[in-house]
């Protein structure tokens, strides 16, 4: 049997294609002002990769801020559900899946059979937190990997501390004006960025084992600076981060 | 075809009208240059009750406008940017924002020029009431006067009678000196029967309202939640007048007639939620979204208690409906056991205006109260940036019933205030947490 | 020393942990509103501290309280949550704001701690105030003799007035200094004085102010050229990198209206018999949060009243953001401050405040007090 799932993003489509239960292909594409160009490059690629045609699928579900952009699924589940389903898959031992999105953070409890017992979503003030950092990355002039490397490199501890990605903004451009280092600003906005999803997180008790999932997770230094504020010994990184949500509605697709 | 059957209400009609009536009587009232008190509906609105006025209260006002400005937004944003324009900070209550956005504005929602009192009274029972009614005097040159309120703590505080001595005669003696003050500044004579009358009514109509509430622990329901808006808004105006004894009396025949015939609010009802704060009055639809997976809202503490009497019975560790002065074998006599009567009825049995003091533990008991006997699945928590009266201790609710496997769905949102709502995530999180209920879209 | 203020406020708990090996026999009792009626905590033998927020991010509190409270009530139960404040017996509050009952009542959710609320009344200014608030606080007093198994007598209330009426007319005493045209003691300073008054035992801050007064203040000058005189006022502050800044931009803040100021310890008791009254009488009486001062709005006049007799140039009102008392007097207020000629400049603080876009704004707000009108 093969099934694929999709996650139109808010900034990236993600499409997989399982083969009897196997990844066979998988495909990335930026969406842009349009979702479709980039669901269509999505699939593209990952129908490549798995050498067949879109006629062989027998059955696709799809999740995402921007599902409504696009047309060619046979049904839709939550981006809480997915997560949930493809961590439980990918290990059995998670409990707690936090999912750091480009517009949108969600902290998701996930019990032994794999059923979400509680989940949550940040709210107005605290969303952005993957747009915040490549705001800051860009505000600082390096790329995005770049930027966590960089975060990387220092130890120091400067409160970056408002809520609002507007505010916490404004006190970067201070600590930009006192000439701080910019391996200390770089670790200050993973930090902040982190308090903000920890916080979050907390409100659905964070129990290990953790998995962090999502594009913005991939950054080495929010990595870190999250670990520490949620006080973590250990913390499971899945292969292809940015792909769980769309594994997730393929395996979905195929029960 | 549904589950249950399910048939319009009898004295929706009647509920329609007498709500127009209140504010009609305003219009009237202010073109004829006749009295008008203004004021929250949610404080002591029998106190104004001997003279013949007419009272505009903030809150119903402001979820009027904020519905008004589904059609015309000018109502809602409006107000709000002519408020804002005036230096008046955003993140107020959104209530006491539209109407002073109203009054900046000299418009009135249901036609004319804002009507202007000849008094505010505020009782002062969340933190921003005293000073809501201050600044719109402020703004009018009127006079202005509140009356402190220091509810009685929840039954888990063990209060002792003293400290609930103390709370009572302070806000009785504060009633009567109220009273003199009315006069003085209204040159108009108080009328301690029509008074009398008003507290009795206030107190059987606020009763009356607990009892149909009690009716809807049947399954199915006999009101959803979005019905219960247009039931409890005779008690929230015009629950110290007999009309509204009246109404109460029949709804409560017909409810019970509903109950007993297996009459349903909602055909499908499979999922029985309670919601938690004011709704977002701009945007009610969400509630009939729920029905898509035959989910339904039906009821509140909000809803039971924003004009419901509820007493505390120890024996049965529950809340039941408040008995009024006569069912309690009490005959007011004097304006002095008027005020202590209404004290003692507004400070023990007015169980919402406790929780804008108090969350936590006491709330969490109420809410346990309400999901045990009302047999509740479910509940979703407004997260209302437009009250934080009825904020506070949301966010540890949501942790109390986390902890007990209760599922609980919270979104953000603001009573009144439409650019705080975002419909589209609101719907996702609704999506999200009926696909974890296992809850799947009715086919149609 | 002057900088003994400093010291207690930045080692608040080594200084209260130390102080608590030395008094066995006392217990400590944390509260967060400046209307906890200090009298009869000295009385009973407990020490009432103030908790004030640590201004750095934390995590902890937003599974706790709405995202639209204040930062002052968040950072306040930060601290509570990360156990900085473990060596408190107790905690307490005085009814003031929904913000800050949040912050107590999840204290005792999550942390157990033995507590006290006060049922404060709103309408200070109403004459039934009084006997309401003086039973109250008579319950109150009975709950500590409960609490710590111990008596409270006629002498130790007095005992408990006099120390802390005497740590007002201390810190008023200062206060009158920054009259002068070249004040003895910085704004900044004041801060560290009235914040260290209310973290620690005010017995031994007594003695350093009194030395302050006596041996350091004469003939001392805070700065050479104290620059245009501001005052402050609005929400809780104790924000000292933000005073520092200002102060450091060629101006001095020569009086304030916060709770960390000289709301906090503006009067003293009045004498009188039944002594629940009389300290019942001297916090209905004293400079109002605004959430108190209704219906009359009494804050204006004082606050006018501050500003001539401590010539102020100009005013910067702060509140904490989502601080919904300070937001209900703003208009007013501003309103009042401008009839009687005093610019003002309105800002919002968090946790932390953004330093660098501050100092702009404060700078542009002196230029605009220190330029001569065109016209």
């Amino acid at each position: 049997m093969i099934t694929a799932g999709a996650d139109v993003g808010s900034k990236t489509v993600k499409v997989v294609i399982l083969k009897d239960g196997k990844i066979a292909g998988k495909g990335i594409a930026i969406a842009g002002l349009e979702a479709e160009g980039a669901w269509e490059n999505a699939w593209a690629d990952a129908l490549k990769e798995a050498g067949i045609s879109r006629n062989d699928i027998n059955k696709t579900v799809a999740t995402g801020a921007r599902l409504k952009e696009v047309k060619g699924f046979d049904e839709e589940m939550s981006m809480v559900t997915a997560d949930a389903m493809a961590m439980h898959k990918l290990n059995p031992e998670i409990k707690t899946v936090l999912d750091v999105g480009a517009e949108e953070g969600r902290a998701i409890k996930v019990d032994k059979d794999g059923k979400v017992s509680d989940f949550a979503v940040n709210e107005k003030c605290a969303a952005g937190a993957g747009a915040f950092m490549e705001a800051m990355s860009r505000a600082m002039q390096v790329s995005i990997e770049q930027f966590g490397e960089e975060a990387l490199k220092s130890t120091a501890n400067l409160p970056i501390n408002a809520q609002c990605a507007v505010f916490a903004e404004s006190e970067v451009v201070s600590l930009v004006h006192e000439e701080t280092p910019r391996p200390d600003i770089c670790k200050a906005v993973c930090d902040g960025v982190s308090d903000r999803l920890a916080s979050m997180a907390r409100r659905v008790v964070v129990e290990p084992k953790v998995a962090f999932v999502g594009g913005a997770a991939k950054g080495m230094g929010l990595r870190r600076s999250l670990k520490e504020a949620l006080e973590l010994t250990e913390v499971y990184f899945p292969d292809d981060i940015e792909f769980v949500a769309a594994y997730g509605c393929a395996l979905k697709a195929a029960e | 075809m549904g589950i249950y059957k399910t048939e319009p209400l009898k004295c929706w009609g009647k509920a329609k009208e007498l709500r127009l009536g209140v504010y009609e009587g305003i219009k009237k009232a202010r073109d004829n240059g006749t009295m008008i008190v203004a004021g929250g509906t949610e404080s002591a609105i029998a106190l104004p009750a001997g003279f013949d006025m007419d009272f505009l209260g903030g809150e119903p006002y402001g979820a009027s406008c904020a519905f008004a400005g589904i059609q015309d937004p000018s109502w809602n944003r409006g107000l709000m940017e002519a408020s804002e324009a005036a230096s008046y900070p955003r993140d107020m209550c959104a209530y006491m924002r539209i109407g002073i956005g109203s009054l900046l504005s000299d418009k009135f929602v249901f036609g004319g020029k804002y009507p202007v009192p000849t008094f505010n009274l505020q009782t002062h029972i969340c933190d921003t009431h005293g000073k809501w009614y201050q600044i719109m005097s402020d703004i009018e040159g009127v006079p202005y006067n509140c009356v402190d309120y220091v509810p009685y703590e929840w039954e888990t505080e063990n209060e002792s009678e003293e400290s609930k001595r103390l709370k009572r005669v302070y806000m009785k003696d504060q009633m009567l000196d109220v009273i003199d003050w009315m006069e003085k500044v209204s040159g108009k004579k108080f009328d301690d029967e029509k008074f009398i009358n008003a507290v009795n009514w206030e107190c059987e109509s606020t009763s009356l309202w607990a009892q149909c509430c009690m009716v809807n622990q049947a399954i199915p329901a006999v009101m959803d939640e979005k019905m219960m808006y247009s039931l409890y808004i005779i008690a929230v105006l015009m629950r110290q007048q007999k009309a509204a004894v009246e109404f109460y009396k029949v709804l409560l025949d017909e409810l019970k007639d509903r109950a007993a015939r297996g009459i349903a609010a909602f055909e499908n009802e499979k999922f029985r939620m309670i919601h938690d704060s004011q709704p977002p009055w701009h945007n009610l639809q969400i509630f009939r979204y729920l029905e898509q997976f035959g989910a339904v809202s039906i009821g509140a503490h909000y809803s039971f208690s924003l004009s419901g009497g509820w007493a505390y019975d120890k024996e049965q560790d529950k809340y039941l409906p408040a008995k009024a002065p006569k069912e309690a074998g009490v005959t007011l006599k004097t304006r002095e056991e008027a005020c202590d009567w209404y004290s003692e009825w507004l400070l023990a049995y007015q169980t919402l205006l406790r929780s804008l003091r108090y969350s936590g533990r006491g709330k969490h008991k109420r809410i346990q109260d309400i999901i045990d006997n009302w047999k509740i699945d479910g509940m979703m928590i407004h997260l209302n940036r437009g009250c934080e009266g009825t904020a506070v201790g949301q966010m540890e609710l949501r942790r109390y019933l986390a902890d007990r496997g209760i599922p609980a769905l919270t979104y953000e949102g603001n009573l009144a205030d439409v650019r705080e709502f975002d419909l589209e995530r609101t719907i996702d999180k609704i999506d999200t947490f009926m696909e974890t209920v296992g809850l799947t879209k009715i086919a149609k | 020393m002057i900088e003994d203020f400093k010291k207690i406020y930045e080692n608040r708990h080594n200084y209260m942990k130390a102080w608590k090996a030395k008094n066995p026999d006392w217990k400590v009792l944390g509260y967060m509103c400046s209307y906890m009626p200090e009298e009869i905590l000295y009385a009973a033998k407990v020490l009432p501290i103030r908790w004030l927020g640590g201004h750095e991010p934390q995590n902890v509190t937003e599974p706790h309280i709405m995202g639209m409270f204040c930062p002052f009530c968040r950072d306040v139960l930060a601290q509570g949550l990360l156990g900085k404040y473990d060596y408190c017996d107790a905690i307490g509050i005085t009814h003031t704001c929904k913000h800050i009952n949040q912050a107590y009542e999840s204290m005792i959710l999550h942390r157990g701690v033995d507590h006290f609320f006060i049922p404060t009344p709103s309408k200070m200014q109403d004459k039934q105030a009084l006997p309401y608030y003086a039973g109250i606080l008579k319950i109150f007093k009975e709950q500590l003799e409960n609490w710590t198994g111990k008596k409270i007598t006629e002498d130790d209330l007095k005992r408990g007035i006099a120390i802390v009426d005497e740590n007002r007319r201390l810190m008023r005493q200062v206060y009158e200094t920054r009259k002068a045209d070249n004040p003895p003691i910085s704004g900044l300073d004041s801060m560290y004085m009235v914040t260290a008054s209310q973290m620690y035992d005010k017995q031994e801050v007594n003695k350093i102010i009194a030395d302050v007064i006596k041996n350091e203040l004469p003939g001392r000058k805070a700065k050479n050229d104290p620059g245009i005189r501001l005052m402050i006022l609005g929400s809780e502050d104790d924000d000292t990198a933000f005073i520092n800044m200002v102060e450091n931009c060629g101006s001095s803040l020569v009086i304030d209206d916060h709770c960390t100021g000289s709301r906090y310890f503006w009067n003293t008791t009045e004498p009188g018999n039944d002594l629940m009254s009389v300290i019942a009488d001297r916090y209905l009486k004293r400079p109002p949060c605004p959430i108190k001062d209704m219906p009359n709005r009494t804050r204006i006049p004082h606050i006018q009243g501050l500003a001539k007799e401590w010539n102020v140039a100009g005013a910067i009102v702060i509140q904490q953001k989502f601080c919904d008392p300070h937001e209900l007097d703003k208009v007013a207020i501003v309103n009042g401050l401008k009839a009687v000629d005093v610019p003002t400049l309105y800002l919002e603080f968090d946790v932390t405040v953004p330093i660098g876009p501050f100092r702009i704004r404060v700078e542009a707000f002196l230029e605009t007090l220190g330029s001569e009108d065109l016209f």
